[in-house]
């Protein structure tokens, strides 16, 4: 199994390198750029700007040469420092630009941790970055388990109680609700809770916006919010509890549908093998018969469809933090766009590509796991 | 009052005790879109206590719908159980709740299928499987019956019991499977076997093996069997007595002697006749002209006289009722005075058929 | 009559049935093909049948809607004063602001591009998807691997943000490469599902007969292939149409999308959100509503579709 993995990942590797490059390629193609995002920032001094520059080898012109250039400087293989080949390959230290740091290679690019510098903030990418996981993955993680639990529950429910009235209804209205926007869903909700519910005097007791109320804490995920946070865990948790319904709730409305519907297809596809049948004719009761035999069964695709939803946890929820102004990796992306913030962008766009290669590596893996029937030893 | 077909066997003597299971006039029917299948249209039979009985018919004509009724495994719409009996030692399953009709399953009666491949779960050991039932039935400690799996497994044929019972289904040979299925199926000591074409989907040389292994456990444990099949060989080699289904009927019964060497009923008759031999070398095979009649359109009649060269009048007005001939063990005018005949019926006097001929 | 003795073999002549009576009795099945089979299930379909009516409104609109009702997007920009309010029973429909712009009459307008986004996506996914799809599972081999690897890399792309750095770097709000983006993003899921479908059918029998009577490879991946496989194609592309129709509104309701004298669904979601503050949400609920509305249509459409072209289905 583990040979597997090893092998798999390695095979992986050109797949990401190209994922990366036409992220990169796109990025890059694009009118602007980080040259002249650069010289925007006035909060840092010509002669930074120099030294980011040379950093991350940043090209006036567009040529294939630059871009290649710019690339491998992105990457961490290139030092431009200097700009004569052979010279470009090889570190300040002196050995290969593209070994690590501790051994005696550069310490610029992504190979060696360094994501770039957000034009927008003036800080570090990866800071940026990982300053909003926090909030995605509690909203997304807690969307995805809420949905993906329904789903199975419903879904195998529905498959068991074929045609009844139940299952038509759950047909119907997955059908519905997975053919609903995301953010109109969102949007009908804020105005549901924010508007209307106001408006006659209800007191809005599932906010639609913010992951925290702005009044009482300070900035989520900030050493002041962790201070505060110490104090009173239990109003603090709260708090963001009660941000999270609305937005948790407009994630599961949409894509509990599809699962439920899938779980529903793999269920009855157990239900309908001739094992089920032997089963039944050894008398086991029916319980038995579809928790043991049936669902374990149906399983096997749907653990596979999960796994496939993970990339859902870091892009998943762009929308629906726009609309709910959730302070996370989707509203940066978004912030980013609109400021062409290419360093960040491209940090991003790497998480996201790891992130959906891991998945699929998963979902094989569980697979292989769960499914005796396959040993890729 | 229709009386039951008792199949005469001439080596066991008729006493009640000995039923151990009783069809009566059991009708069973599938609704569907364009209409109502009548696949199981009166059918009457008994078992006795370790009785080996085969139930033969083309696909099709009733066979395996008879098992599942018994079982009670169809599913309820759009198949439906319209009328009949099924006493099985003195309680009729027809009438008992689900909860008790598990009870029997498994456990007094055992069927087993014709797919070994998909019959056992992909995902479970071999050993999981059967101790499964066993533990169900038995009430059994999880260690109990998993040494009880390894006995079922060596009593099966199954070398290396041990290693095998903690393998999974996909390890193992078609042939394998289907022993590992006979095992399970007989696992809580069964009184009636139930086989569905247990072997059609085996290669030639692992059917035999099969067949042998089940006569062979047959007669270990006086087990009763069922052994259903469309192919006349399998019968002629495993079992005492034979029922010939078609149509959803009963048409013939008796002992295996009697209806493969001498058949009474057209169909039967055609049946063998239609096995080629090899003596029959250039000459055109015969067949049974047509075809099995449209399940939603009946003939009126005798099923089977569109397509029968003896059939004379009353064939295409009347329908024979195998209880009503004397002995009750075909269903066809040639043997049993018709209503409203003005022709006596010809009695045909038995004959061995040559095969191929 | 089971008493009465059998009487000694008849003297008397037997009349064997003749040959039609047989004939009358056998299998008499009405012949259907494959495609009538297909619409007589799909007629049984309740929810297809509603899917169809839904989008039946829906292509009259995109047709006939800025010709019967004409809209002028500048107006909506204007912060209007008037009453505004929501009285069904006043015409137009769906509300209005003092000036008599109506929803309903954006609703109406909004029809034709969105429409025509999902429809034209669909041809461009469809073409690449099914050209690439068949030549990689019709060939197999390296050619296989080659293309599909290629499809691996696409697919490796986190979709939503390439579809919105392309749409804000390339797109410019014009319709062309808006569709070129959602069409060239959304083929490799399709190509994927027809290079199996190819892989499969092409081990089948009946491929092997054609072989057999000497009919070439391009006849067969066309004439023999394609048909058995166009069931799951045609369901994947009511989906994709139904994708791309709320991409577009994702995309425009981000102000990546059309630009803003454009009206389309999504357009019109975008630039309303802020009335909702004020109370007026049928702003922005009757766009999504018909947004909805055409996307369940066509998930029910697909729903029937995949029932009724799917030999296997029980139902």
């Amino acid at each position: 199994m583990t040979t597997y993995i090893v092998r798999r990942l390695i095979g992986l590797l050109p797949l990401f390198f190209g994922a990366i490059v036409i992220s990169f390629l796109l990025m890059r193609a694009a009118p602007g750029g980080p040259q002249a995002a650069l010289a925007g920032i006035k909060s840092i001094t010509q002669e930074d700007r120099e030294k980011w520059l040379r950093r991350w080898c940043l090209q006036a012109e567009v040529t294939p040469v630059n871009m290649v250039k710019e690339f491998g400087g992105w990457l961490g293989v290139l030092n431009c420092d200097s700009d004569t080949i052979p010279e470009i390959f090889f570190s300040a230290q002196g050995g290969l630009n593209v070994l690590p740091t501790a051994l005696g290679g550069g310490d610029n690019g992504i190979l060696h941790g360094d994501l770039g510098l957000s034009i927008r903030a003036g800080r570090p990418v990866v800071d940026v970055i990982m300053e909003r996981v926090p909030a995605t993955l509690l909203l997304t993680s807690t969307a995805l388990v809420l949905w993906v639990g329904i789903a199975i529950l419903i879904g195998t429910y529905a498959a068991v109680r074929r045609y009844s009235l139940f299952d038509q209804a759950m047909t119907f209205f997955a059908y519905v609700f997975y053919s609903l926007p995301t953010f109109w869903l969102g949007l009908m909700l804020i105005f549901i809770f924010a508007v209307f519910l106001r408006t006659s005097g209800v007191t809005d007791f599932f906010p639609t916006g913010g992951i925290i109320t702005t009044r009482d804490w300070p900035p989520f995920n900030t050493a002041e919010y962790w201070a505060a946070f110490g104090q009173r865990p239990l109003a603090a948790l709260v708090d963001v509890g009660r941000h999270l319904v609305l937005p948790v709730f407009t994630l599961v409305a949409v894509n509990i549908a599809g699962d439920s519907r899938f779980v529903r297809a793999a269920m009855i596809e157990a239900l309908n093998q001739d094992y089920v049948r032997t089963a039944k004719a050894k008398g086991l009761p029916s319980r038995t018969v579809i928790a043991k035999h049936a669902f374990r069964n149906a399983m096997l695709p749907v653990v596979t469809n999960v796994a496939l939803e993970l990339p859902f946890l870091v892009s998943g929820a762009i929308v629906t933090e726009t609309i709910f102004t959730w302070p996370g990796l989707g509203r940066l992306f978004i912030e980013s766009v609109n400021a062409s913030d290419y360093f960040v962008l491209m940090g991003l766009l790497l998480v996201s590509t790891i992130f959906i290669l891991i998945a699929n590596l998963l979902a094989d893996v569980v697979y292989a796991i769960v499914d005796p029937r396959i040993r890729y030893d | 009052m229709t009386v039951p077909a008792t199949v005469t066997s001439s080596a066991r003597p008729a006493g009640d005790s000995d039923i151990l299971l009783e069809v009566r006039d059991l009708r069973t029917y599938f609704h569907v879109l364009d209409g109502t299948v009548k696949a199981v249209d009166g059918v009457s039979f008994t078992i006795r206590r370790g009785q080996t009985i085969g139930l033969v018919g083309e696909s099709g004509c009733g066979k395996s719908v008879t098992a599942l009724s018994i079982m009670r495994l169809l599913d309820i719409p759009p198949a439906e159980i319209a009328s009949g009996e099924i006493i099985f030692e003195g309680r009729d399953l027809l009438a008992l709740s689900e909860e008790e009709m598990r009870h029997v399953r498994g456990n007094d009666i055992a069927m087993i299928f014709q797919e070994p491949m998909t019959s056992l779960n992909p995902v479970y050991t071999v050993g999981d499987q059967i101790a499964e039932a066993v533990m169900l039935h038995q009430r059994l400690s999880k260690k109990e019956a998993w040494n009880k799996a390894i006995e079922a497994l060596r009593a099966v044929g199954i070398n290396n019991p041990e290693r095998r019972v903690k393998q999974y289904p996909h390890e193992l040979s078609g042939g394998m499977r289907q022993r590992v299925m006979i095992a399970m199926a007989l696992s809580c000591d069964p009184k009636l076997l139930i086989a569905d074409e247990p072997t059609t989907a085996l290669d030639v040389t692992i059917q035999a093996q099969i067949l042998e292994l089940i006569k062979d456990v047959q007669d270990r444990t006086g087990t009763a069997l069922m052994l259903i099949t469309h192919d006349l060989g399998v019968v002629a080699e495993t079992v005492h007595d034979v029922l010939v289904m078609y149509a959803g009927r009963i048409v013939e019964t008796g002992t295996v002697e009697d209806v493969l060497l001498a058949p009474k009923h057209p169909y039967t008759e055609g049946l063998l006749r239609s096995i080629p031999s090899r003596g029959m070398k250039g000459q055109r095979l015969n067949v049974i002209k047509g075809t099995v009649p449209n399940p939603f359109n009946m003939p009126k009649g005798c099923n089977f006289a569109p397509r029968c060269p003896y059939a004379f009048e009353p064939c295409a007005e009347y329908d024979p009722r195998i209880e009503d001939a004397n002995p009750p063990d075909v269903a066809c005018w040639l043997y049993t005075p018709a209503p409203g005949s003005p022709v006596p019926p010809r009695v045909r006097p038995r004959r061995p058929v040559e095969v191929g001929a | 009559m089971s008493d009465q003795p059998l009487r000694s073999p008849a003297t008397s002549r037997v009349t064997p049935l003749t040959d039609t009576a047989a004939t009358d009795y056998e299998v008499a099945l009405e012949s259907l093909n494959q495609w009538q089979l297909a619409w007589r299930r799909f007629r049984r379909h309740r929810l297809a049948l509603v899917g169809v009516g839904i989008l039946g409104v829906m292509v009259f609109l995109a047709i006939f809607g800025p010709i019967i009702w004409p809209y002028d997007p500048l107006a909506l920009r204007r912060d209007l004063p008037g009453p505004q309010g929501f009285n069904p029973l006043q015409m137009p429909p769906f509300g209005s602001d003092g000036s008599g712009r109506s929803v309903f009459v954006l609703v109406a307008n909004g029809a034709r591009l969105s429409m025509l986004i999902g429809t034209t996506t669909m041809l461009i996914a469809v073409t690449i998807g099914v050209l690439i799809g068949a030549i990689a599972g019709f060939f197999g081999g390296w050619i296989d691997n080659l293309l599909m690897r290629f499809v691996d890399l696409v697919l490796s792309i986190p979709f939503l943000f390439i579809v919105l750095v392309a749409a804000r770097f390339f797109g410019a709000g014009e319709l062309v490469p808006l569709i070129l983006i959602f069409g060239l993003l959304s083929w490799p899921s399709l190509a994927r599902l027809v290079r199996a479908l190819y892989l499969s059918l092409r081990e089948q029998e009946f491929v092997l007969a054609a072989r057999a009577v000497g009919v070439g490879d391009l006849r067969i991946a066309l004439r023999h292939i394609l048909p058995n496989a166009i069931g799951p194609i045609v369901v994947s592309a009511t989906l994709i149409v139904a994708n791309a129709i709320i991409l577009e509104a994702f995309v425009s309701y981000l102000n990546f999308g059309l630009k803003a004298q454009d009206i389309s669904w999504g357009n019109a979601l975008a630039r309303s959100q802020e009335r909702i503050a004020v109370g007026n949400w049928w702003w922005p609920f009757f766009p999504g509503m018909a947004i909805a509305l055409t996307v369940i249509a066509i998930n029910f459409l697909g729903d029937g579709l995949r029932d009724a072209l799917d030999p296997r289905s029980k139902e």
